[in-house]
């Protein structure tokens, strides 16, 4: 703890080179109309006065930049527990964050931050949707320092806790001795890359086929004395191949940009613990690096395929509670690529134990029928109905029909097949998925709010559906026999209201 | 330490959240909720209406006959509906929880537990007002979907719930 962060500090004297290209930035994305206009016109301007109007427009840019720098102050104010930040050249704005109210404090890189070797700090506070504090440029060291100390309220707050937290901290502290870091490597990335992301290939092929497919009945029907002759010409085989190799090469193209998308994004998964939080940090031009913690996780998934599970390979995602629904998206985050091991090393440190799957409720088979209907019964009748009143043509796509049905009716199976849910004590487990068949873990104190509910044909078949609510989601299962539902919901009320577990 | 017990709980003895009595809504809601209605079906009935001054060829005896068919129909249809969602809405006040029930076809009930509240609202409507009712929101922190708007009670008996709410938070924190 050597710098001390009572006086107001300015950023680093190189933030100035960050702020100069964030506004560059902003101005190139705002004007570029103009300037692509300019960019056609480049022969019929003078060229003195673009030179000028150029360097003008870069200095007064600098200048901005320099008083924006000038007028950036943050400190903390130890007598209020606040953190400090004032901004702004002309209209000034001063934000106080209590250090309490502190969520998450990231430390990230973007790519121009990179090539001048600053970070960027956001410091998170909860009940709002967008990040109140950022100071763009700070050294690393300096980062680390201030996150420490912005954070180190939290550690206060836990050492004033009972003995039992105490031991429980001291007891994780030999775990996380025990287990330094899990840091998730190239290979597994690749192959992360290879097995997810079929449903978005297999659309592309799809379109690219029906194109191809529209094309050559085109071609075919403008001139079929045309086609007679070529016919003679071009070896079928060579259609075929052609065919085939276009296929395998739209496979790979698939496949390349996947692993490409997945490398950029999480090159260099590392994740480190730190006082019983989980410290991530990843990207390959971006680095961004955030802070879990566990009492914050409202529903953790985990996800894996066939390929992946042949391969040892699974995806976690963790939802975090969020503040409006527009952040939702955000604050997702994905492990991808870890193997078994660290997924259990990951999940104690979430939950203390491993997740254990208990009672096992499944959906009634009219919820595959339900499901058949909706997907295969309704298109059909779409199709036909059409068919039939408006449009004959459609007809000839026939063949399409048993496909469809098919595969469809697969994905229906294997969907109601892997839906099950898992009630155990301490945790509930929902799966489902037909390819990628992923398991959402919540722990009943993370509920929020429980809906039943049933359809009134339904009541003698005692079959009917739940929703629980957390912060970070729902988690829904439909047609599940009511009165395990009912008595579980009754167990689960008595648990939260008896309780006052924390459940952020 | 020796205070503590960890008894198994008997689920069977629990209380059970489907057993307990609803409170219907005021009746006079239904007069809010068919007044609103009725701004709906003054709206269906007069566009036609304007149209047809404006430009009668648009018009045949036809589309008359199918508009004269299909808007009653749907009125109708429309007024049973919100009758039956209406009967069908109930909320109750447990000593750890509030619960309320609605919907047509399915029948739904969402439980919130006091301790997961984080704030209560009160809302009047301006034609709830005129008949003295008000509507209470509690908010959760799932989101939209596990909210809770509980309309239709009296002014006076919504301040009371809000006050006994708002006790019930405090006494959480």
């Amino acid at each position: 703890m050597g710098t001390d962060f009572s006086q107001p500090q300015r950023q680093s004297i190189v933030g100035i080179w960050v702020m100069f290209f964030y506004a560059l930035q902003q101005y190139g994305r705002a004007l570029w109309p103009i300037i692509l206009i300019w960019a056609f016109k480049f022969d019929e301007i003078n060229k003195v006065y673009l030179v000028v109007g150029m360097l003008l427009v870069f200095a007064s840019i600098g200048v901005v930049s320099y008083l924006k720098y000038l007028n950036f102050t943050f400190f903390l104010d130890a007598e209020n527990e606040e953190f400090i930040i004032t901004e702004g050249v002309f209209n000034k704005t001063k934000t106080a964050i209590q250090l309490r109210k502190i969520q998450q404090v990231n430390i990230n890189q973007s790519f121009i931050q990179k090539l001048i070797g600053v970070y960027e700090l956001d410091v998170d506070t909860a009940g709002s949707n967008k990040k109140e504090g950022a100071i763009k440029a700070i050294s690393h060291e300096l980062a680390l320092e201030l996150k420490s100390r912005l954070l180190e309220n939290d550690k206060l707050q836990r050492v004033v806790g009972t003995a039992e937290t105490t031991l429980e901290e001291t007891e994780q502290k030999l775990f996380e001795a025990a287990h330094p870091f899990i840091k998730i490597s190239f290979l597994s990335l690749l192959k992360v890359g290879i097995t997810s992301n079929y449903g978005k290939s297999i659309a592309l092929l799809v379109i690219f086929f029906s194109t191809i497919y529209e094309n050559f009945q085109n071609f075919g029907d403008e001139s079929n004395i045309y086609k007679e002759k070529v016919g003679s010409y071009i070896d079928k085989n060579l259609v075929l191949q052609t065919i085939l190799t276009s296929i395998l090469l739209l496979f790979g193209v698939v496949l390349v940009v996947n692993v490409t998308r997945i490398v950029f994004k999480f090159y260099d998964y590392k994740i480190t613990r730190q006082k019983g939080s989980m410290l991530l940090s990843f990207g390959l031009l971006n680095t961004k690096s955030t802070i879990i913690k566990p009492e914050k996780v409202q529903i953790t998934t985990v996800t894996r395929n066939y390929f992946q599970k042949k391969m040892g390979i699974l995806e976690l995602k963790i939802k975090q509670a969020t503040g409006g629904e527009k952040e939702e998206r955000k604050s997702i985050i994905e492990i991808p690529g870890c193997s078994e091991t660290e997924r259990d090393s990951i999940l104690r440190l979430l939950f203390h134990q491993i997740p254990e799957r208990g009672q096992m409720l499944q959906p009634n088979y009219r919820k595959l029928i339900f499901s058949v209907v909706l997907s295969i019964g309704l298109p059909l009748l779409g199709f036909l109905g059409i068919g039939y009143w408006l449009e004959p043509i459609i007809f000839e796509y026939s063949y399409v029909v048993p496909f469809y049905v098919v595969v469809i009716g697969l994905i229906q199976y294997f969907k109601f097949k892997n839906n099950r849910l898992f009630i155990h004590k301490n945790f509930i487990i929902k799966q489902s998925g037909a390819w990628d068949v992923s398991n959402d873990i919540i722990e009943p104190s993370k509920i929020q709010a429980i809906t039943t509910s049933q359809l009134f044909w339904h009541k003698k078949l005692n079959i009917g559906s739940i929703i629980l609510h957390t912060a970070g989601g729902n988690i829904e299962f439909q047609l599940a026999n009511y009165s395990i539902v009912k008595q579980q919901v009754n167990l689960w009320l008595y648990e939260i209201e008896t309780s006052d577990s924390n459940w952020m | 330490m020796e205070n503590f017990t960890n008894e198994t709980i008997d689920t069977s003895q629990l209380p059970k959240f489907e057993e307990v009595s609803f409170t219907a809504l005021q009746p006079k809601y239904l007069l809010v909720v068919l007044i609103g209605l009725l701004r709906i079906i003054a709206l269906l009935v007069l566009v036609p209406i304007i149209v047809s001054i404006f430009k009668p060829e648009f018009f045949s005896g036809r589309v008359w006959l199918i508009l004269g068919i299909v808007i009653p129909v749907f009125s109708i249809f429309l007024i049973v509906l919100s009758i039956i969602a209406f009967k069908k809405k109930g909320f109750a006040f447990r000593e750890h929880d509030v619960l309320f029930r609605y919907g047509v076809i399915a029948t739904n009930t969402i439980v919130i537990p006091y301790n997961r509240v984080q704030h209560v609202a009160l809302h009047e409507g301006l034609i709830s007002r005129y008949f003295g009712l008000a509507k209470i929101e509690i908010f959760t922190a799932g989101g939209s979907s596990s909210d809770i708007e509980i309309p239709g009670i009296e002014k006076e008996q919504a301040e009371n719930i809000k006050q006994l709410l708002m006790g019930k938070i405090q006494k959480q924190l």
